[in-house]
């Protein structure tokens, strides 16, 4: 999480701030051709905001059709990618909207409340969307700062 | 005299000395001096007169008349006759004088009568020993029988087993072809319905000469040239619908070999290796069978807990997953040189560690001959192309299939292609454990490796039962993913680990037997073996792959791929493969071949080979990649 780990380097990777797991998402800038040429990670970023974004969309309908089982998938289906690319916040809102839409607590120990259910995934849809936004401007930041 | 031996073997009975007294007191009858009597010694008596004797003395002490009979009695009372010859060559008492002697009969010693016992019979003695020894035997004879027994109820559970799934499979069949009976009855109607119509027609159309040809079904549907009716159409539909690549089929057909090496000579236990691969090379598309309405797929999630955290790191990699007898089909490539299987645990480490040479010389890639082809199934666009990006530059061949259904239909195609697939649990379509279910019809022994967060005690179950072996956490990392490569793909390495804990070497269906029937290649082994390879019965036993205590003989054909026959064989994959084995997503973006020569990979190897010949299991190897990732910040 902390940056501390990996002085020098690449200094624009500091400007992620603690949105973004550096380990994780370092892993991927490591399969980058080069520091000068990050064409494989960008686009697996920006491809991530894409998914992100439509996913959003889905969950925001979902909601509203009070599928619980739908936002559970799209919790799931979310939680890898941004697991992947070391959004760690963001996967961790995105957990909990699959416990939540599965009728289960957050430890996973299950909830018969669907009002409460719902509830929750409708506060944490609003924190999981703000998180990403905040990873967003930071990746975005880094990419724009790493181009040549 | 056994006078002592006789009082202890024969403790028995006062009354055998009743003939003793009768004796004695005959003999203090004063009146029978003259036909019976003491001897001069008084250590012995005389018959002096047999005949006398016999019919007037003995009726009345003895009641009988038989002297012979008289004889004897003395003689089982260890009396015996005097003989005359011995001192004087002639008796004292006369030619017809009988002399008895006892030497605890004496004229002087009356109380010493009692010690005169009747001789234990020897026969009866020895009849005795016979019945302890006997009845000894007849223990062990006993316990001989029981432990037969229970090896036979042994027998019989395990083929209970297995019969038990074959009639599950039985029953699937059955259930599919009566289906498929409905369609073919339906097919039929159609045909009937279409050809009446057509024959109608035609006879009323124009009245030529070769309309008796189109009473024949066969003739019409190949016929190219003619838009088919819709009927035909129809009755094709229906007929594709069922007649696909039908999987309890395969089920049945490698259940029916399957029983025939348990019933057959041991050697043969290995082959079911064989089975994945033939007879499905030629099903590139035909996997219509709707995997939905099959019952044995729907699987998710159930599941009983095990005892392990599986998020606890020292279980991951250590998850009592293996089915341990699964490695006798992973015999050494074949007859040829090289270690042979019964060298043991003994011999491994000096077996492995010179097939690679020296690390990092001639070649940047950590695999050796040929490199692995990695099929990776991921729905998440974002997932896949990482991973793949991962294994591509770690040297693999990788392919990618978006859901189970692709990934099934790619294994279908080629079920020897792939050397290891990573598997997404939850996807569209067809979820991963269905289609490992899938896959492991076609090929039983292809290292499936579960990608997933979802891993509690009953999901993990679950993953190892429908014939995963390993799972990998998501979000998964570069270290973790070329971690479980190099664990479940030893042998591709180019400098194999000499652990011989190492797992197994999973290569292409085609390994084949071992050269002789070796100590694990025996019927009973094939038993847990053949229900292994069958798939969903299998239970994976708690045999933990990493422990050295169980890296006996089960271990040691691991060991042997190493050896110089399996790198062989790996050449001819290559060579049959002929294609381009570093088949890419068609993503595109990876460019494999950059990697082989230079590129980053000379610093990865450096790095990483070093340590690996003689290190430990791949748990620990994995730490060393630890600065991996970090390389280009430090």
């Amino acid at each position: 999480m902390s940056s501390d780990n990996h002085d020098g380097g690449d200094p624009s990777l500091e400007a992620l701030g603690d949105a973004i797991d550096i380990v994780t998402f370092g892993q991927i800038l490591e399969m980058d051709d080069s520091e000068d040429d990050r064409e494989f990670s960008q686009s697996i970023v920006f491809g991530f905001f894409e998914q992100a974004e439509e996913t959003f969309d889905k969950m925001d309908e979902a909601l509203e059709a009070k599928d619980l089982e739908e936002l559970s998938k799209l919790g799931h289906f979310l939680k890898g990618s941004s697991a992947t690319l070391g959004l760690t916040k963001v996967k961790d809102s995105c957990e909990k909207i699959q416990r939540y839409g599965k009728m289960e607590n957050e430890d996973g120990t299950p909830e018969k409340d669907e009002e409460l259910c719902l509830s929750r995934v409708t506060d944490t849809l609003a924190s999981l969307k703000t998180e990403y936004t905040e990873a967003e401007t930071a990746l975005k930041k880094f990419f724009n700062a790493s181009e040549p | 005299m056994p006078e002592g031996d006789m009082a202890v073997a024969q403790g028995s009975s006062n009354n055998s000395s009743d003939f003793v007294r009768k004796l004695y007191k005959m003999l203090e009858d004063p009146n029978y001096s003259e036909v019976v009597r003491w001897g001069d010694g008084g250590d012995s008596f005389v018959v002096l007169e047999n005949e006398k004797f016999t019919k007037t003395i003995l009726p009345k002490h003895f009641k009988h008349s038989n002297f012979a009979s008289f004889v004897r009695q003395l003689n089982k009372y260890d009396f015996h006759k005097v003989r005359q010859s011995e001192e004087n060559g002639q008796s004292p008492y006369g030619k017809e004088a009988w002399e008895f002697k006892h030497p605890a009969f004496r004229a002087d010693a009356k109380n010493n009568l009692d010690n005169i016992r009747r001789k234990a019979p020897a026969p009866r003695k020895n009849q005795a020993n016979d019945d302890q020894f006997s009845s000894n035997t007849q223990i062990a004879a006993l316990s001989e029988t029981l432990a037969a027994t229970q090896q036979q109820v042994q027998a019989l559970q395990d083929s209970y087993f297995e019969m038990a799934h074959a009639n599950k499979v039985f029953v699937d069949e059955i259930m599919h072809l009566q289906k498929m009976i409905k369609a073919q009855n339906s097919v039929n109607n159609e045909l009937v319905n279409h050809l009446g119509k057509l024959d109608h027609e035609r006879r009323h159309a124009r009245a030529s000469s070769n309309h008796s040809h189109q009473y024949n079904g066969n003739n019409i549907m190949s016929d190219g040239t003619e838009e088919p009716p819709a009927e035909l159409r129809r009755a094709r539909d229906v007929l594709n619908s069922v007649s696909g690549d039908h999987i309890p089929e395969k089920d049945l057909r490698q259940m029916s070999i399957q029983f025939q090496q348990i019933g057959a000579s041991p050697d043969s236990a290995s082959s079911s290796s064989m089975m994945g691969p033939p007879g499905s090379a030629g099903m590139q598309n035909n996997y219509m069978h709707d995997p939905m309405n099959d019952l044995r797929h729907m699987v998710y999630p159930v599941g009983q807990t095990i005892g392990i955290d599986p998020f606890a790191a020292e279980h991951m990699g250590n998850i009592p997953y293996n089915r341990p007898l699964s490695q006798n089909a992973m015999g050494p490539g074949g007859p040829g040189p090289g270690p042979v299987p019964e060298a043991g645990p003994a011999a491994m480490p000096t077996a492995s560690p010179p097939v690679g040479g020296a690390p990092g010389a001639q070649s940047t890639s950590p695999w050796g001959q040929k490199k692995p082809r990695v099929l990776l199934v991921e729905d998440d666009k974002i997932c896949s192309r990482i991973g793949s990006k991962f294994l591509a530059q770690y040297d693999c061949g990788v392919e990618v299939a978006r859901d189970g259904l692709e990934a099934v239909n790619k294994v279908n195609s080629n079920p020897s292609w792939f050397d290891l697939i990573f598997m997404d649990i939850v996807m569209p379509h067809l979820d991963g454990v269905s289609a490992t279910a899938m896959i492991r019809e076609v090929s039983p022994r292809v290292p499936i490796i579960a990608m997933t967060s979802n891993i509690n005690q009953q999901d993990l179950e679950m993953y190892f039962h429908w014939g995963m072996r390993d799972v990998l956490a998501k979000p998964f990392t570069k270290e973790g993913m070329i971690g479980k490569l190099k664990k479940h793909l030893p042998s591709f390495l180019r400098n194999p680990p000499s652990d011989s804990v190492m797992e197994q070497m999973y290569s292409n269906g085609g390994a084949g037997q071992p050269p002789t029937p070796g100590p694990y290649a025996n019927p009973n082994l094939s038993l847990p073996m053949s229900a292994a390879s069958s798939g969903p019965i299998a239970k994976f036993e708690t045999t933990p792959v990493q422990s050295p205590a169980t890296s006996t003989s089960w271990h040691s054909p691991a060991q042997l791929p190493h050896a110089s026959p399996n790198m062989a064989q790996d050449q001819g994959y290559l060579t049959a493969g002929s294609g381009n084995p570093m088949a890419m997503t068609p993503g595109g973006t990876q460019r494999p071949q950059q990697f082989v020569g230079g590129g980053m990979m000379p610093a990865m190897s450096g790095q990483q080979m070093g340590p690996i010949p003689d290190d430990g299991p791949p748990e620990k190897r994995q730490r060393l990649y630890g600065p991996g990732p970090q390389g280009p910040y430090a």
